[in-house]
């Protein structure tokens, strides 16, 4: 009778942000007909994909129990080089280019922490200011505006499909290659469990943790890039605090911040759930001052039931000394 | 004794001497003082009665939630949330206040109230981030950022209840003066509160049962736990703690503005965080002290301030600052390996 | 060597293959190994026996490439070897298995087996060949006789599977010695059974194992060649036919045991129960355990590692809940305990990990000392902690238990060696004046002087009234020490002995009792 009980509360523990996506869904279809319709669908995706794509970034580095708190500050660096330097630039060329500086900026957040070995925490807030700082500076401190050809980028659609949306797409499903195909991937995860035993089983901790700044750094930039082509200009406030809604999506969809666990699609999921909340409060008309509210509140109770599942499965997984008969 | 000799013995002297300094815990005191010396030739200005007055009024409130800050840090935790209490505290505190129908208006207790309006939010609030961490065990990371982006949207959808325009303002005389009134000719009253506040948590952090007990959950929580201390009671307490001396920062800024603003404290988190980090206090737990916490907070002013002076733009304010947290970080590193080397 | 020849089915079998010599090593300026040399040999057995702290895991960890020697000379296959580390040491072919298993819980079996060189769809690519890896899993797995899909997470792996898959991967790297440090501890009879199984066929196939123990027994059924430790020094080394298991204690201990255990005056020993402990059951841990302990008397606690002692520990000092039955400490049923309850009614509590549970290791002596007495020496509003009272009186218990460090304000634990580590434990707990003192493994990990320092003290306190239950995992010590002793197994109570009865063969078949197989029938 018991382990029935426990097991339905551990199945909704463990599906507890699917349940809350599914009733949220449902009480803003009944509030506004305009919600559950297919355009309204792709706006949301469209309007969560920047986010989405730093978000899948930052899941790496979760994964290995660190942590990157610049990664607002190096989309704005980004967007700010692509809307002052790479004016006449070809895309093509423009675009590259801009990701190799979000991984020249996340190679130096690995370099400090994996050479340096200063704090993770530490090492990014401090290029948060630092990165802040040199855009403002190549901004002058203005409004930045984009070229041409990043507006059209942002509002071109392929096969009827925002091309945010594909390139949300392809970051995804390199990312998912990359942590189940690879075994750099599956390291990642040895890495966040034990890093400890992961040197001794042989794998270079150190490397897998610069890499992973990388590709938070590219994932920024890239993010960077699609924000910016949907809002054509970047003010001095451009990518400000991402850092929070980041880390939340990713938090939101299962990952922990202690290493080890999570993964894209659950962060992905996250970013998606916190963008329906947005559009959801918009189509029903609710007081704009009260949407920061709703969104903290729906991240709290997801981390909290995913501290009690934690708190449950450690009971369980307590070392057994005898074998008791069911 | 020639004088190669006399090289020959110095140099290992001086080397020592160097060793010490930089294991030294006024290290960064030193670095202020020998920073604020070079400055003194490029800017003059730095060295007037009126500058440093400046720099003594500009810590002030920050050096509350330092310390705040300080006791959550020491536990391993951190709190995110302090700007949050700032602003939330400020709109409803001024709300209390206001002599725009503020709810003790014209009671003759108008101050009273609304001083314990100002902590009873910030006690309100660590003590939902301290629960939360202590009873649900969650990260106190994403614990204080809910409440960070919860209270910070809250303090702008309280002020659009109260008024229709962007803050709280017609506050009362008497409570302005705690924030900007001064005493002995020149010093600022918010010095007074400050050496209260300081002087209360250091007795707490280096003379009281508690104070013993915060480091030793911040070094090894499961030793403390089997060594009776209730470990759960003494992180609680420190989030509590963080949430009032925020909310007695938030009394310092409000008078000072002599409005109730939603946005205040916004942009200090990191400097917080920053500058307790700088005067040596960690983030691992269990390292810290309320004069370190001083010094760092003391060290970010007077960049802040210099910087300043010189007229530089804010983007050049952002960079060097950065720079010098990085920098200050990366010499504890190193500093933490010439120890652990001996 | 006639054994050797009997091998014939391995080509290299019998040849030496790792040769040591001359080791040396010191941490903190204290030398635990001194000149040690030993021959391993491909296709045979190496037993490597001695008491805590004789060397054993160090000798390994400096093959195994977690440490550097200082000194010696170490010949792998004819050549030089000195690993730059674990990983240098398991790519020349030298497998670690640690007692604490080195998986990821958090990966499948096939991931674990390959976590540093899966097979590639495409040479060259980074992508893994998942069916590749699963087949090749599924092969390795087979070789250990162990039947479960290699897709399965090592969450839900029992601990022998869990080192079967461990000695899979060894496999797998293409180990030419595979070490095993303790494997046997938390394994089942036959788990054991199954695991000497296949070490059976390890050796057939001409890898050479080191296997340590403290299980005598299963040294003498599996090894070939013996070699015993102490202190730090070669002090046995033979063919198994020239050993027995008398000689091994006897070289292992190498002293005296009166002189090692200080005597006692046990006519004290009689007085009322300051602990009745009344059917503490807890699902998965313990049954049934009653016993009571009296004011001057030492009960000793015996078992083999994971019969439940340390569990049973914390179940009496608050730390873990149990389900069902009775602790009076006193006189007083605690109802409700945590480790406050139990400090306030007298108790006190040594864990076996100090690192873990015992110590802050970046705190000074004298902050360790005093923590978990702070409120004694407090009072006022603000609990301020009267601090010349509290100074002398950690000075005083500083210098009772023999600390050797003069600064004892300014030299931080972790600079201490491990037995004046212990003693910082034991003298935060004496501060209190316990009546009841709780001790699980109080000589893990430190030398024999220090050791007979921590015995001292147990007499002492016992001389003084205390009550004090020690949980070792070395029989000499409880024989030396206790005037009772329980033997644990399976979380059960399986025997008491009364001092004069001690015979250490009864002790040792009481403790290897199966209870899953007894019960099972």
């Amino acid at each position: 009778m018991n382990g029935y009980r426990n097991r339905f509360a551990m199945l909704a523990l463990q599906n507890a942000p699917l349940l809350l996506f599914a009733v949220l869904v449902i009480v803003f279809g009944l509030m506004s007909d305009r919600f559950l319709t297919p355009v309204n669908f792709l706006n949301i995706i469209n309007q969560s994909s920047h986010i989405a794509i730093i978000a899948i970034g930052m899941t790496f580095v979760l994964l290995i129990a660190g942590i990157d708190l610049s990664v607002g500050a190096n989309m704005y660096l980004s967007a700010a080089i692509l809307g002052v330097f790479f004016v006449g630039m070809p895309p093509l060329v423009a675009f590259p280019l801009v990701a190799v500086l979000g991984l020249a900026f996340g190679a130096f957040n690995g370099f400090m922490i994996t050479q340096l070995r200063v704090a993770a925490f530490i090492t990014t807030l401090s290029t948060l200011f630092i990165g802040r700082g040199i855009a403002l500076y190549f901004s002058g401190n203005k409004m930045v505006p984009f070229s041409k050809d990043v507006l059209t980028f942002g509002r071109t659609a392929y096969l009827g499909i925002p091309s945010a949306i594909w390139v949300f797409a392809l970051v995804l499903i390199i990312a998912l290659i990359v942590l189940k195909m690879t075994t750099f991937g599956r390291q990642v995860y040895a890495v966040g469990a034990d890093p400890d035993a992961a040197a001794k089983a042989g794998i270079n901790v150190r490397r897998v943790t610069f890499a992973v700044y990388c590709i938070c750094g590219v994932c920024a930039a890239v993010g960077g890039l699609v924000s910016g082509s949907q809002v054509a200009v970047a003010s001095s406030t451009f990518g400000f605090q991402k850092e929070f809604p980041v880390i939340a999506a990713a938090v939101l969809g299962g990952t922990s911040l202690f290493g080890g666990r999570g993964g894209v699609l659950g962060t992905v999921f996250g970013a998606v759930l916190i963008q329906t909340v947005e559009n959801g409060l918009v189509m029903t008309n609710a007081n704009p001052y009260i949407y920061p509210l709703v969104i903290s509140v729906i991240i709290f109770i997801a981390v909290f039931t995913d501290s009690s599942r934690t708190t449950v499965l450690e009971r369980l997984e307590r070392r057994k000394i005898r074998v008791e008969p069911d | 004794m020639t004088s190669t000799d006399v090289t020959a013995v110095s140099k290992p002297r001086a080397q020592a001497g160097w060793k010490r300094l930089l294991l030294s815990e006024y290290l960064v005191l030193v670095l202020t003082v020998f920073y604020f010396a070079v400055m003194w030739t490029i800017v003059p200005e730095i060295a007037t009665a009126d500058t440093l007055l400046d720099i003594l009024r500009a810590m002030m409130p920050l050096l509350v939630v330092a310390i705040g800050q300080t006791f959550v840090l020491i536990v391993a935790g951190i709190d995110l949330s302090a700007p949050s209490i700032i602003a939330m505290a400020s709109v409803v505190g001024a709300s209390v206040l206001t002599g725009d129908g503020g709810y003790a208006n014209g009671t003759g207790f108008e101050i009273i109230a609304g001083i314990l309006a100002f902590i009873a939010v910030g006690a309100v609030i660590g003590t939902f981030n301290g629960l939360c961490t202590t009873r649900f065990n969650m990260p106190s990371f994403i614990v204080t950022l809910t409440t960070m982006m919860f209270f910070s949207g809250a303090a702008i959808w309280y002020t659009t209840v109260h008024t229709d325009a962007s803050s709280i303002g017609n506050l009362p005389r008497g409570f302005i003066g705690i924030g900007q009134g001064t005493f002995f000719g020149g010093l600022p009253f918010s010095l007074f509160v400050v050496l209260v506040v300081g002087g209360a948590a250091h007795f707490i952090l280096s003379r009281t049962v508690y104070g013993r007990w915060l480091y030793a959950v911040g070094l090894n929580p499961r030793a403390a736990a089997v060594s009776g201390v209730p470990v759960r009671r003494v992180i609680f307490w420190a989030f509590v703690i963080s949430g009032v001396c925020a909310a007695i920062a938030s009394i310092l800024y409000t008078g000072r503005l002599e409005t109730g603003t939603p946005v205040l404290g916004q942009r200090i988190l990191l400097d917080v965080i920053g500058a307790a980090v700088i005067g040596g206090v960690s983030l691992f737990g269990g390292k810290g002290k309320i004069l370190w916490t001083i010094f760092g907070v003391l060290f970010l002013t007077v960049i802040d301030k210099s910087l300043q002076l010189m007229g530089l733009p804010i983007a050049s304010v952002f960079a060097i600052k950065g720079s010098i947290i990085l920098a200050a970080a990366v010499i504890d590193a190193v500093r933490h390996r010439v120890l652990v080397r001996g | 060597m006639s054994a050797a020849a009997s091998v014939s089915a391995a080509p290299a079998a019998g040849a030496p293959l790792l040769e040591i010599e001359g080791l040396c090593k010191s941490f903190f300026g204290v030398e635990v190994l001194h000149k040690v040399g030993f021959t391993v040999h491909a296709g045979r057995v190496l037993g490597l026996v001695g008491e805590n702290g004789s060397g054993k895991s160090t000798t390994m960890n400096i093959i195994g490439g977690v440490h550097q020697m200082d000194s010696g000379r170490i010949m792998f296959g004819g050549a030089d070897y000195r690993p730059k580390g674990p990983r240098d040491a398991s790519k020349q072919g030298i497998a670690f298995i640690h007692q604490e298993l080195n998986l990821f819980r958090n990966l499948s079996i096939a991931e674990n087996l390959f976590i540093t060189e899966f097979p590639k769809l495409v040479p060259g690519l980074p992508f893994i060949d998942r069916g590749a890896a699963r087949k090749r899993a599924s092969e390795l797995l087979a070789a250990v006789d162990l039947d479960i899909p290699p897709t399965t997470l090592v969450n839900r792996l029992s601990q022998g599977e869990r080192q079967l898959v461990e000695i899979a991967k060894a496999l797998g790297a293409k180990a030419k010695i595979i070490i095993f440090d303790e494997p046997t501890t938390s394994l089942t009879t036959r788990e054991t059974d199954r695991l000497f199984d296949i070490i059976n066929k390890l050796r057939q196939q001409g890898i050479a194992i080191i296997y340590i123990s403290h299980i005598l027994d299963d040294i003498m059924r599996l090894c070939d060649d013996i070699v015993v430790l102490r202190d730090g020094n070669l002090v046995g080394k033979a063919l198994k036919a020239d050993m027995t298991i008398e000689r091994m204690i006897s070289l292992m201990v190498g002293r005296n045991i009166d002189q090692l255990f200080p005597p006692r005056d046990s006519a004290i020993a009689a007085g009322p129960p300051v602990l009745e402990v009344r059917n503490i059951t807890q699902r998965g841990t313990v049954k049934d355990i009653s016993f009571s302990l009296r004011a001057g008397e030492v009960l000793g606690v015996s078992g083999l590692m994971g019969a439940g002692r340390s569990e049973l520990a914390r179940i009496l000092f608050g730390i873990d809940d149990f389900g069902s039955g009775e602790i009076i400490v006193n006189g007083k049923a605690l109802t409700k305990p945590t480790p406050t309850v139990c400090m306030d009614n007298g108790m006190a509590f040594l864990t076996e990990d100090r690192r873990a549970e015992g110590l802050m290791m970046e705190a000074p002596i004298d902050h360790n000392i005093a923590l978990s007495s702070l409120q004694a020496y407090a009072g006022g509003f603000a609990h301020k902690i009267d601090s010349t009272r509290l100074n002398a009186d950690v000075s005083k218990m500083s210098a009772s238990v023999q600390i050797g460090a003069r600064d004892i304000a300014n030299t931080l634990v972790k600079n201490l060696s491990g037995g004046n580590q212990q003693k910082v434990v034991i003298g935060k707990w004496l501060l209190r004046e316990p009546t009841v003192f709780i001790l699980d493994e109080p000589t893990r990990g430190i030398d024999v002087g220090a050791k007979n320092e921590v015995y001292k003290i147990i007499n002492r306190l016992a001389a003084g009234g205390a009550g004090i239950l020690m949980i070792s995992s070395e029989i000499e010590e409880l024989v030396g020490m206790s005037d009772r002793i329980m033997v644990m197994a399976h979380g059960e109570i399986r025997a008491t002995f009364e001092r004069g009865a001690f015979d250490r063969e009864e002790l040792l078949r009481a403790a290897m009792w199966d209870g899953i197989r007894s019960n099972a029938k």
